[in-house]
């Protein structure tokens, strides 16, 4: 067995461009996905029926299915039902935001179940309609309760990413393969890409910890 | 002021107020006494539909609580003061006091901080303008959490259990605070278990158990010369 250390060195640039829309993708589904869960994380805690029910089912339904079946069903079988192509990047995205949506929206309709109920009383009791009180006083304070369990989603996002690499979306895993399609360097560029991801996971959680110490 | 019809409270088959009549003039200061569970705060919590009544009606200063009135209008009018202080932990004592001037009666900016020094400095706390609930102890904040609630320049102001999660040589600077809003000519409904204060600041004294009215009257005719058996065998435990 043979390590070829240049065959990583020749290929990096290549590997960083991947890694570069990796974060591209996470970061653009991570911040539609937390606008998403806001909202659909409020829904489920509303006492209207008509919002916290479809809110329910679309958690159910994409914390209950693989993020791979989802990204076929909206590259390959939703295209039949639009009669247009979509493109990969606004599949990858489209795919990764709703995935990511479900699961902000259980953060945020724990955490806002964690602030004590006396804040909203004392948020109404002066005059504040609900939605005044949720975004001055409940919501800042859940957010800065929620901050390490968002920080684990960015992660836990990032990772799950690579499954775009499916529909051909150039990422850092697919540009692993198509590298390894050329030269045959399964061992090393399967570890170069691991290292790659285990860098990027490592960062964001100490940039986390540093955002938790100074809300704090 | 306040003029209460025939409430009626239930939480699921409990039933807690059992037909409650009341009515509060201008200026007076009403004490709620009574054991744990008979209602008390429960009655006081329905006033501003914190609690919303089973049946029955509540008029505050002319104006019928329903469905159709926009209740934070109402609200905006009656102040409240929690047990718990409820103060905003992620804001300032000045934002805190700030907030609902701002947001519900659109006060500038400047007019807004200037009242929260001035109430700041009634309740004797203007030097910790800047701090976070956090750094203020017990009796300091449910100061912070009444000049909060005059803030809003209500007619009315509601004190449920105010002194009650205090320590002992907390409840003094609080009970003085509410004296001088007494004093001031504020309408006062009050749940207490601070007999001394009700004695001292109270217009008329309401004893509930089991949901009702049991008696009702000045300090002196109830705690000395109480009707009701109810009322002596309570007064004889905490007197």
């Amino acid at each position: 067995m043979t390590f070829d250390f240049s065959l990583i060195a020749n290929h990096l640039p290549l590997l960083l461009v991947g890694a570069l829309v990796t974060i591209e993708i996470t970061a653009l589904s991570v911040a539609i996905g937390t606008m998403v869960g806001l909202f659909v994380g409020i829904a489920e805690l509303s006492r209207y029926p008509w919002l916290r029910i479809p809110a329910k089912i679309y958690v159910d339904f994409i914390r209950g299915t693989p993020l791979l079946v989802q990204i076929f069903i909206i590259y390959f079988a939703l295209p039949i039902v639009l009669g247009m192509r979509i493109e990969p990047f606004v599949a990858a995205v489209a795919a990764c935001s709703i995935n990511s949506g479900a699961y902000v929206a259980e953060i945020f309709r724990a955490g806002i179940q964690s602030i004590d109920k006396g804040q909203m009383e004392a948020g109404r009791s002066l005059g504040m309609s609900w939605g005044q009180t949720m975004i001055f006083i409940v919501i800042p304070q859940a957010f800065r309760r929620i901050i390490p369990q968002l920080g684990n989603e960015f992660i836990a996002m990032l990772k799950d990413s690579s499954l775009v690499s499916v529909i051909g979306f150039e990422e850092l895993t697919r540009k692993g393969q198509l590298i390894i399609a050329s030269t045959y360097g399964s061992l090393e560029i399967w570890s170069a890409v691991a290292i790659i991801y285990l860098v990027m996971t490592l960062s964001i959680t100490r940039f986390v910890a540093y955002l938790e110490k100074r809300f704090h | 002021m306040i003029i209460i019809k025939d409430l009626h409270k239930s939480f699921g088959d409990k039933e807690i107020l059992k037909g409650i009549d009341l009515h509060v003039k201008k200026s007076e200061v009403v004490v709620v006494i009574g054991p744990s569970g008979s209602g008390k705060s429960t009655m006081l919590r329905c006033v501003n539909y914190l609690e919303v009544p089973t049946s029955g009606s509540i008029t505050l200063d002319g104006k019928t609580i329903t469905r159709e009135v926009n209740i934070n209008t109402i609200r905006a009018e009656v102040g409240m003061v929690f047990q718990h202080f409820n103060l905003f932990p992620h804001m300032t004592v000045l934002q805190n006091i700030m907030l609902a001037p701002l947001k519900v009666r659109h006060m500038e900016e400047t007019a807004a901080k200037q009242t929260a020094l001035e109430l700041l400095k009634r309740v004797g706390l203007e030097s910790k303008a800047d701090a976070r609930p956090a750094e203020l102890s017990g009796g300091q904040q449910q100061r912070v959490a009444i000049a909060r609630a005059l803030a809003m320049h209500p007619k009315i102001m509601l004190f449920d259990e105010p002194t009650s999660a205090l320590d002992p040589e907390m409840v003094n600077e609080v009970l003085e605070v509410m004296k001088k809003l007494a004093e001031s000519g504020m309408t006062m409904m009050v749940v207490t278990h601070e007999m001394g204060f009700a004695r001292q600041v109270a217009d008329r004294v309401l004893f509930m158990d089991e949901g009702r009215i049991i008696e009702q009257g000045s300090p002196e005719e109830v705690f000395t010369q109480p009707k009701e058996d109810r009322t002596k065998e309570f007064l004889s435990k905490i007197l």
